[in-house]
């Protein structure tokens, strides 16, 4: 089939086994590339539910997409599939029974996996000891890799490309949270950069495997080849034409821009979304970043937007050369702990991805066990002798330190805030944030309450705050994830340069942007199937109760609050668009039947 | 008959310390014994180091374009894979993103280093100076595939030559696209020009490991 090579690369650790498997073309086309596809073959592999996602078993699937490895603006994401170690449902039907997990990260890694000659790498079993994977084109070698564990990741990135002796190698790797196993720990590229969400980290880590490493020299057949450049051509001069101020205002400030717009207009999460207004926002925004922080744009392959801001953070805290604040770490490590400290924020941020946990988690659960603190639920023993006040830099660094490394109450606080709101009890599941066991982003729910509330409570793996709040929405977000676009380029690709135009050229189908939206769904139904086959149902797409008995105290937005019964009838809604079962929340047969998902039923 | 005696007297030199042994005392030595006197300038590619975020979109247009393939008939642009192009953006940690492509080095080593005898007529050795556009080219019939010149490029400057996966002939050269330079023109943040520079540049036409260590001092103000 063309644009693709029609080949996964399938690695067994338990085994040695080294094998390129061919795709089927039919799941290509039905499911793109990417997560869409990623998902699939974590189906297939997975042929029964309850699982334990921390066994050889399960599949860890790392998914260019259908643009990886061409040069089209901003279409450098990978995905990373498989079964979550983060979530749990309401009622379990299995002890093991959990959702779907894809991680998104942007980069060099997936364009490069595309460059060795591989639609997805799929990885299953679990080495004996430490080793990492090393792919050059047709040569693919397990080797040893006791001499890095327990490696931070800023060094090890650093130590296995000069060990390699070879700077074109794309690396990912986890850090000493992966190694052991810490259900929130994320894989890292580039020592910054990180498939962040859904504990994939974890799954790598039970594998043994500590990284990849991967370059290559092929080029996938496109069907239209002269149709492509044109696109190419036309798309690259609508970037160089930008009249939206959108590529400007990507290119100056990144996300971190929404450090202070988002607290502005009441949707960030801050005091363990207490509030949606942070006072001193300012103080870690984008505008103190460039005076104090940044020193670089840093863009991922093929980019024009940059929006990636690289830094040294100088002060009480001795920092390394990292990047962000952006959003999500900015608020989660800053505004959602009161952390206002830009010295402080830098230190943590570095230190979270130097030990390789998704920020995002940690800094939801350091807020509320800050929050259990605050109300005496809790008290510095359950915490190690821990002063856990809200703002304290120290007593949140300890802790992280302690989750990473399972040391006393990290052992229970790297399971995030559901399991730790079970242990405690006494009414804390209320400010308990999580949907399905998975930590709310830095997005709050209240203001555009019609919007984050769907979001949150039926995105797939888990609170998520990138689903979308429309099904429109979640559609075309599970198509970008597949066809490995960056969603913060989206708006370049319309009219004359829309996705379906570049996918019909390199594949040789009639891509319609209908179709396309087809195939969005397709996904985002299957990983429901794959939930439900796991055993959650209608209960578990919720909220914590907080957003609705807690009301804003500060800021424009004061007073504002998510109205319970307005909520359950937009979700009411939301399963009867999708033509899902309103009592159990499975998809009807005549959808997945019209979806050519005829196989799950 | 000048080029020739020049030639040959470098020749000379150059096997004299390849033959004692030692790269790293031609890492030395060979810049000063072989520097032109007079500051010539030269037009070749310059990189704002300051401006380059590391998107890479240079080496893809470098390759598509100097990859060409034959599409019904017609060549056009390849699909533009970094491993075949002639500009390459060397990321390193702490984030510095530097781009090297050939300098055309007025001095250059590489011919310098290429032991095949001049022609009688053209003064050439194997790897040549185009006397129209000032590239490095290579005539692959009478190269025998020592790489000696990506060995003295390597240690001397910014290691742009390696050894076709096929032929094991070098490539990397800077082609100048045919004057339509494709990273210059392409380059999404004006990160790349063309333009004439004298010899002795400040940061031009050396490793990049030797680039990334200045400006990781000059931007973070770190030592290395």
């Amino acid at each position: 089939m063309k644009g693709y090579y029609g080949k996964l690369l399938e690695i067994n650790l338990t085994t040695k086994e080294i094998k390129k498997v061919k795709i089927p073309e039919r799941d290509i086309k039905l499911f793109i590339g990417g997560r869409g596809l990623g998902v699939k073959i974590l189906w297939d592999k997975l042929p029964k539910p309850g699982i334990d996602p921390l066994s050889p078993e399960n599949p860890l699937l790392f998914m260019p997409g259908s643009f990886s490895g061409l040069p089209i603006p901003s279409s450098s994401r990978t995905c990373v599939v498989t079964k979550s170690p983060r979530t749990s449902a309401i009622s379990r039907k299995y002890k093991y029974g959990s959702t779907v997990s894809y991680s998104n990260v942007g980069g060099f890694l997936g364009p490069e996996i595309k460059f060795a000659g591989y639609d997805g790498i799929c990885i299953v079993g679990k080495a004996k000891d430490p080793v990492y994977i090393k792919i050059e084109d047709d040569n693919v070698e397990i080797l040893d890799a006791s001499q890095y564990w327990g490696m931070k990741t800023d060094e090890f990135d650093k130590t296995l490309i000069r060990d390699l002796a070879d700077r074109r190698f794309e690396t990912c790797y986890i850090g000493p949270a992966g190694e052991n196993k810490v259900p929130m720990a994320c894989i890292l590229h580039t020592a910054a950069r990180a498939a962040g969400r859904g504990g994939i980290g974890a799954v790598m880590g039970s594998k043994n495997l500590k990284a990849i490493a991967v370059k290559g020299t092929m080029s996938i057949k496109l069907a239209r080849h002269k149709e492509y450049l044109d696109l190419l051509s036309k798309v690259r001069k609508s970037f160089k034409n930008d009249n939206t101020g959108l590529l400007n205002w990507w290119r100056k400030d990144g996300t971190a821009g929404g450090l202070t717009g988002s607290s502005e207009r009441g949707t960030q999460a801050v005091k363990n979304y207490s509030e949606g207004t942070f006072i001193e926002a300012d103080k870690i925004g984008a505008e103190a970043n460039r005076q104090k922080v940044w020193k670089r744009d840093i863009a991922c392959f093929s980019c024009v937007l940059a929006c990636k801001k690289s830094g040294i953070a100088k002060g009480a805290y001795k920092v390394m050369v990292h990047d962000g604040p952006e959003y999500e770490t900015g608020t989660m490590l800053g505004a959602n702990l009161l952390i206002s400290d830009i010295v402080g924020l830098h230190k943590l941020i570095a230190v979270c991805d130097d030990y390789g946990i998704d920020i995002i988690s940690v800094g939801n659960t350091i807020g509320f066990l800050m929050e259990a603190f605050e109300k005496g639920i809790i008290n510095q023993d359950y915490l190690d002798g821990i002063s856990l006040k809200w703002g304290d830099i120290e007593a949140s660094l300890e802790l992280i330190r302690k989750i990473t490394y399972k040391e006393g109450i990290g052992k229970k606080a790297c399971k995030g805030a559901k399991y730790l709101s079970e242990d405690i009890g006494r009414g804390s599941d209320k400010f308990a944030i999580h949907v399905k066991g998975h930590e709310l982003a830095a997005w709050n729910v209240p203001v555009n309450s019609d919007y984050w509330t769907i979001t949150y409570a039926t995105s797939n793996r888990g609170a998520c705050h990138l689903n979308g709040g429309k099904i429109s929405m979640q559609n075309k977000s599970a198509l970008i994830d597949s066809i490995a676009c960056c969603s913060f380029a989206q708006e370049w690709y319309r009219g004359d340069l829309a996705y379906s135009k570049f996918l019909s050229a390199i594949t040789g189908f009639d891509w319609t942007e209908e179709e396309l939206l087809k195939a969005g769904e397709r996904i985002f139904t299957l990983e429901k199937m794959f939930n439900y086959r796991e055993g959650f149902r209608i209960e578990d797409d919720t909220l914590p109760a907080k957003f609705f008995e807690n009301k804003f105290t500060v800021g424009k937005y004061k007073g504002a609050i998510v109205d319970k019964t307005e909520f359950k009838t937009q979700l009411a809604s939301y399963y009867k668009q999708r033509n899902w079962d309103a009592k159990t929340s499975r998809p009807k047969d005549e959808v997945l039947k019209e979806l050519d998902l005829d196989f799950v039923i | 008959m000048n080029d020739l005696v020049k030639y040959s007297r470098r020749h000379f030199l150059q096997n004299l310390l390849l033959g004692g042994g030692g790269m790293v005392v031609l890492g030395t030595l060979g810049f000063r014994i072989f520097k032109d006197e007079e500051n010539k300038l030269i037009k070749a590619i310059r990189v704002d180091f300051d401006k380059c975020t590391g998107c890479r979109t240079c080496e893809t247009v470098c390759s598509a374009y100097n990859n060409p393939v034959c599409i019904d008939g017609d060549w056009v642009d390849g699909l533009g894979n970094p491993y075949y192009s002639n500009i390459k953006v060397h990321h390193f940690n702490p984030d510095v993103d530097i781009p090297v492509t050939c300098a055309l080095c007025d001095d250059a080593p590489c011919i310098e280093a290429c032991p095949i005898s001049p022609d009688l007529i053209t003064g050439r050795k194997a790897l040549y100076r185009d006397d129209e556009n000032q590239t490095i080219k290579n005539d692959r019939d009478r190269c025998i595939g020592c790489m000696q010149c990506a060995k003295a490029c390597s240690n001397l400057r910014g290691e742009v030559i390696y050894p076709n996966k096929e032929t094991s002939k070098p490539i990397g050269m800077c082609t100048l696209c045919d004057g339509n330079i494709q990273c210059v023109k392409n380059c999404p943040f004006e990160a790349l020009e063309y333009v004439e520079m004298s010899y002795n540049r400040d940061l031009s036409s050396l490793a990049p490991e030797k680039i990334a260590k200045k400006l990781i001092s000059r931007i973070y103000n770190l030592k290395m």
